[in-house]
């Protein structure tokens, strides 16, 4: 990296250095050749389900609306290619909830739907109301793994927001697509970033990105010099930088209340992936159907970029990379740090998964037996919210909920730096995660109880 | 692997990849060669799925490590016997946890170190004229009574070494007995009574007077009486030094507890010059082996760097007021263990203010 970006670089406090793994860095992303079979979910994101609005022997094109959410959070699903809806099933996706999937059958063309047109208008002539539609209809929500619908985060945040942040932190190990994205298309980020700015009526957007991405940030410079619009933030490689209260701290020093979204602080965040996807629909009129998927681990044969249509299969996209070369203990939907083990090989990519991870016993430490605590220190030191999740776990074993609440449970973003940082192999963050869960149950039953006393 | 690497790789799977056949979702037995390693069970666990590679033994071994110069240092001046004695204290402390975990039907741990940290330090604060059975007595006490007693590794509220040394105050004849270096004691022998006493510069300065015995100089090199691994504060900084490089402990106790030592004896000089007092009050004694390798002491000392600076200076305020009122020469052990005792409420009420728990945020740096 080099020394004029580093000196200047924004960062947090707390935070652990992981190893970064990013093996995948050089690697050009590559289209993938269309599976032939997709498995579209009709929720790949928070909020309502979409009801299928297409039936089992249709035919569909590429871009086509096959999921339709009339009302309410959430956003239509489209076809990733061409082919013939083959049945309506449920599946587990990511997470682990059964969902409703569209299985359709590749027809090998490719062919687009004739409706996919680009954006008439030019940028100055578009209206905030029509990018919020043109936003909603091309089906984007967060694809850093939150996976917020972004209309609605615009629409949360129309008013109150000074800083348009795009989240190129990356800070997750392995994963290498956005870094890609940045140095392949530069344009398109930039561009969904000027989108943004034109419907938030805010005149300068800001980048924000780790400093193991020098190649990147020297583009991204050299692109912007003579633009007022963009402004680029060197951000210092460390985990988990990509967290939005962490990147809102680092740029503008204001610390996220508990509770808050970042629109309360005056900052709205968006993935670079996001926004390439807002320049594409703009541009082209295309919704979001494929993404770039890092593909890596001690297990894949070619780790690679790959550009995937949405709904095709880790089993279709693994063989892609030529397949595995030995047995892997866990594969991983997202970062090693905060992604989830899957247990169905033939689980489809959606608009939030960012990697697919094969990963053997030596890299996924060989799980030992868990030791006693020594109260090293090392959680409480790595904890970018501040807590001491060595008394959090304890508590938690101890089932003591009170002091559990009291030492602040309930603000763990379930980072999971303690984890990876005991020396004791103590797995603190899941503890954590289960004791939150009944702190915050009981809480709400407390409140239900309250009003039910007060109505009476 | 490299990103040169990579490139080529990439470059030879782009030709290769386009015809490659696309596996049906259902594996059927011609995918066989792509999916051969495809498990019949994947391992689903919480994230993360990786981890650093510290261990509890890794840390306990840097430890050990750092303890090593002043050790050896303990050896080279007061002769072989130093061996003796330390290595005796560290295989009790080890015999004493395996045979206890094998009783009680629990895990052995004796790999971890942790055992072999506490007999290296019951072994370095002895005087090297201890009868022999005296850090084994004192092994056996550390490990079963003050450890394995209260469940364990992690679960001992005051520090086993040091309480260890507190109980062989029993025998006070044995334990503040000291030699001059290069008395060349017998390694082997069970005691030796005959050995000829030498003051330790802490009896001068408890009767307000700087000690002629030795020189400011040799102070800090080491080279006085005292107790075998204590006596160098300089190889004992060397060890500091070390832990602090490979991230095992923070500067926070060692430096507020040496520095509160010596700013008290600074302001409060029983003796002149103030400075040579001061110098001499921190030098000497068990103080630089106590603050930077028993009062660290993770499972006895704060977690937070808040509680551990009040910790440090409580320590070294106890020191000196033990040295200054006391009964004993030194106050370093007893300071230490009594502010064990309030680690909890430190830990508690230095708690970090969480991330946006502050009333106001805070302005940027």
């Amino acid at each position: 990296m080099s020394k004029e970006v580093t000196h200047l670089a924004l960062t947090f406090n707390g935070g652990i250095h992981v190893e970064e793994h990013k093996n995948t860095r050089g690697c050009v992303v590559e289209a993938m050749t269309p599976p032939a079979l997709v498995s579209i979910p009709m929720s790949q994101h928070i909020g309502i389900h979409a009801e299928p609005c297409v039936g089992v022997g249709d035919t569909v094109l590429r871009g086509q609306r096959i999921g339709e959410v009339e009302a309410g959070l959430g956003c239509p699903v489209h076809s990733s290619i061409s082919g013939k809806v083959i049945r309506i099933d449920e599946r587990s996706t990511a997470t682990g909830a059964r969902i409703r999937n569209i299985v359709i059958e590749n027809d090998g063309r490719m062919e687009v739907h004739p409706d996919i047109a680009p954006w008439g208008k030019t940028l100055a002539d578009t209206t905030t109301e029509e990018i919020v539609e043109i936003v909603r209809n091309a089906g984007i929500s967060g694809m850093g793994g939150a996976t917020f619908p972004t209309y609605a985060k615009i629409n949360s945040a129309l008013g109150k927001v000074e800083h348009i942040i795009v989240n190129c932190a990356e800070c997750e190990p392995f994963i290498t697509a956005n870094h890609r994205l940045l140095l392949e298309n530069p344009g398109a980020v930039i561009g969904g970033l000027k989108i943004l700015l034109k419907a938030f009526g805010i005149r300068q957007g800001e980048i924000a990105i780790e400093d193991n991405k020098s190649d990147a940030i020297r583009m991204l410079k050299e692109l912007t010099e003579d633009s007022e619009l963009v402004k680029i933030h060197v951000l210092k490689t460390k985990y988990p930088q990509g967290d939005e209260r962490q990147i809102i701290y680092a740029l503008t020093g204001k610390e996220l209340p508990m509770g808050k979204l970042p629109a309360d602080v005056g900052c709205c965040i968006f993935n670079a992936e996001t926004c390439a996807a807002i320049y594409n629909a703009f541009v082209s009129g295309m919704p979001l159907v494929e993404r770039i998927v890092t593909v890596d681990g001690d297990c894949i044969k070619n780790p690679k970029n790959v550009l995937v249509p949405i709904g095709t299969s880790y089993r279709d996209l693994i063989a892609f990379c030529g397949g595995l070369t030995r047995e892997p203990k866990k594969i991983v939907n997202g970062g090693p740090m905060m992604g989830f083990a899957q247990w169905d090989i033939d689980s489809p990519v959606t608009k939030g998964t960012s990697a697919i991870l094969a990963l053997s016993e030596d890299i996924e430490h060989p799980y030992e037996q868990p030791i006693a605590c020594i109260r090293c220190g090392r959680c409480v030191r790595g904890c970018p919210m501040k807590l001491m999740p060595n008394y959090l776990a304890m508590f938690s074993m101890q089932d003591k909920l009170d002091m559990a609440e009291q030492f602040d449970i309930t603000s763990c973003v379930e980072c999971g730096s303690c984890s990876y940082s005991c020396p004791a192999h103590v797995p603190i963050s899941q503890y954590i995660r289960a004791t939150k869960i009944k702190v915050i149950e009981r809480s709400r039953a407390m409140l239900i109880a309250r009003e039910k006393s007060q109505n009476k | 692997m490299t990103t040169e690497q990579n490139n080529i790789q990439s470059d030879i799977t782009a030709d290769t990849a386009a015809p490659t056949a696309v596996v049906d979702n259902v594996p059927a037995a011609e995918d066989t060669d792509k999916n051969a390693f495809v498990p019949e069970l994947l391992t689903v666990t919480p994230s993360p799925h990786i981890r650093a590679a510290d261990t509890t033994r890794t840390i306990m071994l840097d430890v050990c490590i750092a303890l090593l110069p002043a050790l050896i240092f303990g050896i080279y001046i007061f002769g072989l016997r130093a061996l003796t004695v330390t290595a005796i204290a560290v295989i009790f402390a080890m015999l004493s946890e395996f045979i206890w975990e094998k009783l009680m039907k629990k895990p052995v741990t004796v790999l971890d170190f942790s055992a072999v940290v506490t007999g290296l330090l019951i072994g370095m604060n002895m005087p090297v004229s201890v009868p022999l059975w005296i850090p084994a007595v004192g092994s056996v006490f550390a490990i079963i009574v003050v450890k394995q007693l209260f469940g364990g590794l992690g679960k001992n509220f005051v520090n086993p070494a040091l309480a260890a040394r507190v109980f062989l105050f029993a025998w006070p004849a044995h334990l503040n007995t000291f030699v001059s270096p290069d008395a060349q004691l017998s390694p082997i022998a069970i005691s030796v009574p005959d050995a000829v006493a030498s003051a330790t510069p802490l009896v001068a300065l408890k009767n307000g007077i700087l000690p002629t015995s030795t020189s400011l100089f040799n102070a800090a090199l080491g080279y006085e009486s005292g107790c075998l691994g204590e006596t160098s504060a300089l190889l004992l900084t060397a060890g500091f030094i070390y832990l602090l490089v490979r991230r095992v402990i923070t500067w926070h106790i060692p430096v507020s507890f040496i520095g509160t030592v010596f700013l008290l004896s600074y302001i409060f000089p029983q003796s002149t010059p103030t400075l040579d007092f001061a110098l001499y009050e921190i030098l000497s004694g068990g103080l630089f082996l106590g603050a930077i390798f028993m009062a660290t002491d993770y499972v006895t000392s704060p977690i937070t760097n808040k509680g551990r600076v009040i910790y440090g200076i409580g320590c070294g305020a106890l020191t000196v007021f033990i040295r200054y009122f006391g009964g004993y020469n030194e106050g370093v052990s007893f300071a230490i263990l009594i502010m064990n005792l309030l680690v909890w409420y430190l830990d508690r009420y230095t708690k970090p203010t969480r991330f946006g728990g502050a009333k106001v945020g805070k302005a940027k740096k």
